[in-house]
């Protein structure tokens, strides 16, 4: 068993929290509303602009887990014929779904009105939407886009067809609505997005200082707000509150640790075990900081949003962001990164459900060993199935490869 | 057996040295494919030869697992393997569509290992508006010029109506072995017809339209097979191994209509490039064929619909391979469909590369079994 830490959290933690309630309250009570991809998804912004209340099936599946109900629901969904080589997030959803819903965490995830899905991220998730589309029988909007796997050198026409799935996708919005979305109601969606982006990279740098001001776990939680919250004034002030603290934190030279205490500044790549967020005080108690993870770091907020043109923006959302791109893409951002950030060591879960930040991890690792001599662990397991977590044997590697750092 | 399926069934068993042979008696450049969805009439027009990838030898899994991890599909991480131990030395290239999570992830591990002077993604849209056939054309105008960089040559506009020709003829002979398939007492039977369809992976097309001529003359002049008492189509993804379609041939049933990569879904329809040009043609065919990666629920369940009754059938097998996400993920809903909108019973299989058979073999017969107790 993994052991709990003592150390005092940010504060803003607490702000994040009301916010995730207010939004879960919001679900419950908003209408219409929609289940929302949470991998980049410009219809975030056109949701909002338009008056629709965006849920969001993968952050619920989170949540599931941590609750540790991820058991329960995947089983439904496997008694449903999902199957287990599915992933995780998708057979919790359909789960809860089919699941009788007995105080089901924030009051559930309700019954949607709409579906919000682009191609950004993997199969998985047309399959799965695909798939509440067949339950729910309900209007869905659907942005496709291409896959850019060299983002410095990618075709106009990519652009360009993305531009016009937006376009598409506006006019079905706006007759599911019954409400026009004006350029102006756009725009200042966009501008509110860009907004809470701009913060959202300022938090990040600040996560270069020695000692780190606050944990993975802590910017695992601010990174709601740049999925859920983009398109509000609400996301703004929260995540412009978060900034202030952690920059405060800097000023201060407050970090989870003094800089001596500090012992290793690890990267923590994949999404966590979200049914175990222990793990992260296991490493605390061990003098370990995770400043950095490709999984706050690329794949949201990578996209500069301009009010002044608003489509494009969302197209260039839709085309970018580490799940869109290639892992030779993300191994030439990590190079830069872990020396920027001060990182010497990696921590690379081989998730299982999560194929799109997994396969090539074997690669990656030998590339940063290489390039960078730097030691690395890979562990095997699944973001939010518990069952095929082996707690023993993730400790035993983990308690080894930390002796081996010193 | 006639000598013609006798040839086609040692192309597929003796795929590698068939490949290998060509490639030192005719020079030609080749270029491996994976799924239906690549439009092979580009690299023909290149005046290179496209071959659909798929595991060409039966030999366990050793070094690929270093690169592509053992919870992706067995299938594509047995043709890596084969591709790092050197056994595919006849290729110089590959094509790899967007398509399943594998594939689509094998293309950044084969860049990076880049074992062929050739590779290039293509960009397959997962919609079939005429937004994403106007997008997809421009995605095969960008896959021409890559491949006229790498040959030297350009690729005209002749040359392209010229292998839309070639495969649409080859196209349409296939269909009219799988047509025999549907009737009361098949001449020709399903592991035959696999074969015939895998072939045309292998050799030149015009050779292998040239064979299948010879082959529907022969056959006109088969007499009738046993009939088929117990009639199944079989679904599922890259169903690539004819031990299964053996096994359940010996288990008393015949496959009379199939929804797989190596089966239907290489051959449905012809590209009709008279009414535009030959890149939104063979757009607008390549972005129809029915994948599960790119295919919403309902449509495949349209397009098995159509063939349980024109074929009809009496029950359906699902043998979908393990790590196999689309698949696995249509499963449930188009199980439920077939078994309500036609009241046939279903059964589910996992497949697996080199699979032991035996356990699958317990399965399906007892679900044939089944199936005759109810009279077929």
């Amino acid at each position: 068993m993994t052991e709990k830490t003592k150390r005092e959290r940010p504060a803003f933690n607490k702000i994040i929290s009301a916010a995730i309630e207010s939004h879960y309250n919001n679900i419950q009570t908003n209408r219409p509303m929609g289940y929302a991809l949470m991998a980049p998804n410009p219809l975030v912004e056109i949701a909002y602009a338009a008056g629709i209340q965006p849920a969001f099936p993968e952050n619920y599946a989170a949540v599931s887990a941590v609750k540790h109900l991820s058991r329960k629901y995947c089983e439904t969904a496997e008694a449903h014929n999902y199957a287990p080589d599915i992933c995780s997030y998708c057979r919790n959803n359909l789960g809860y779904v089919y699941d009788s819903k007995e105080n089901p965490p924030f009051g559930g995830l309700g019954r949607p009105d709409l579906l919000l899905l682009t191609s950004s991220a993997c199969t998985h998730y047309f399959k799965w939407w695909d798939a509440l589309h067949e339950i729910y029988k309900i209007p869905m909007i659907y942005i496709n886009t291409p896959r850019v796997m060299e983002p410095q050198a990618m075709p106009d026409y990519y652009l360009a067809y993305a531009i016009r799935e937006i376009e598409a996708a506006i006019i079905q919005v706006e007759d599911i609505a019954g409400t026009k979305i004006t350029h102006e109601k756009l725009s200042q969606a966009v501008t509110l997005s860009g907004e809470v982006v701009d913060y959202w990279h300022k938090l990040l740098d600040l996560q270069k200082a020695e000692p780190c001001p606050v944990n993975l776990t802590d910017i695992s939680n601010a990174l709601f707000v740049l999925i859920a919250l983009v398109g509000k004034q609400e996301g703004v002030d929260v995540i412009k509150t978060v900034y202030d603290e952690t920059k405060q934190r800097v000023t201060d030279g407050i970090g989870i640790f003094t800089k001596e205490e500090e012992k290793h500044r690890l990267m923590w790549i994949n999404i966590p075990f979200w049914f175990n967020l222990g793990l992260f005080g296991y490493f605390e108690k061990r003098g370990c900081v995770f400043p950095l993870s490709d999984y706050t770091q690329y794949i949201w907020g990578t996209t500069k949003m301009d009010g002044a043109k608003p489509i494009e923006s969302l197209a260039r959302k839709a085309l970018e962001g580490e799940l869109n791109s290639s892992l030779d893409d993300q191994i030439e951002k990590m190079l830069v990164d872990i020396k920027e950030y001060h990182i010497d060591g990696i921590i690379a879960h081989s998730n299982r459900s999560c194929r799109v930040l997994s396969v090539g991890i074997p690669d990656a690792v030998k590339v940063i060993q290489k390039e960078l001599n730097l030691p690395s662990l890979v562990l095997d397991g699944d973001h939010t199935d518990e069952r095929v977590y082996s707690d023993a044997n993730i400790m035993n590697r983990i308690e080894a490869f930390l002796e081996m750092l010193g | 057996m006639s000598n013609i399926l006798e040839h086609m069934a040692r192309v597929i068993q003796d795929a590698s040295m068939v490949l290998s042979k060509t490639r030192e008696e005719t020079g030609c450049k080749m270029i491996g494919i994976f799924h239906p969805v690549v439009p092979e009439e580009l690299i023909y027009a290149a005046g290179l030869r496209p071959v659909r990838l798929f595991p060409y030898i039966d030999d366990f899994i050793t070094e690929g697992d270093a690169h592509l991890q053992t919870y992706l599909c067995s299938n594509v991480r047995a043709v890596w393997d084969q591709v790092i131990k050197g056994k595919y030395s006849y290729f110089d290239g590959a094509i790899i569509p967007r398509s399943c999570e594998a594939v689509t992830f094998l293309y950044q591990t084969w860049k990076r290992h880049n074992p062929y002077p050739f590779i290039d993604y293509i960009n397959v849209p997962w919609k079939r508006s005429e937004n994403a056939i106007d997008f997809f054309a421009k995605e095969l105008g960008r896959i021409k010029n890559d491949l006229e960089g790498f040959t030297g040559k350009e690729i005209s506009e002749d040359s392209l109506h010229n292998a839309i020709r070639v495969y649409n003829r080859n196209r349409g002979l296939l269909r009219k072995v799988c047509e025999l398939k549907k009737a009361e007492s098949p001449i020709i039977s399903s592991t035959e017809t696999l074969k015939v369809v895998m072939s045309s992976f292998i050799l030149d097309k015009e050779e292998h339209s040239g064979l299948m001529e010879q082959l529907l003359a022969e056959l006109s002049k088969r007499s009738q097979g046993p009939r088929a008492k117990v009639r199944l189509l079989v679904t599922g993804g890259c169903v690539t191994d004819a031990r299964l379609w053996e096994m359940i041939e010996d288990c008393g049933a015949c496959v009379v209509a199939d929804d797989v990569n190596n089966g239907s879904r290489s051959v449905f329809t012809a590209v009709n490039d008279t009414m535009e040009g030959p890149l939104t043609a063979l757009a607008r065919r390549y972005v129809m064929v029915p994948c599960s990666f790119n295919t919403a629920n309902a449509d495949r369940f349209t397009y098995i619909s159509e063939m349980v009754m024109e074929s009809n059938v009496h029950g359906v097998i699902f043998a979908i391979n393990r790590n196999c996400e689309a698949e696995k993920f249509d499963y449930p809903n188009l199980d439920l469909k077939i078994r309500e909108k036609f009241d046939l019973p279903t059964l589910h299989i996992e497949t697996d590369y080199l699979t032991d058979m035996a356990p699958l073999r317990t399965r399906v017969e007892a679900f044939i079994e089944m199936l005759n107790a109810k009279g077929g």
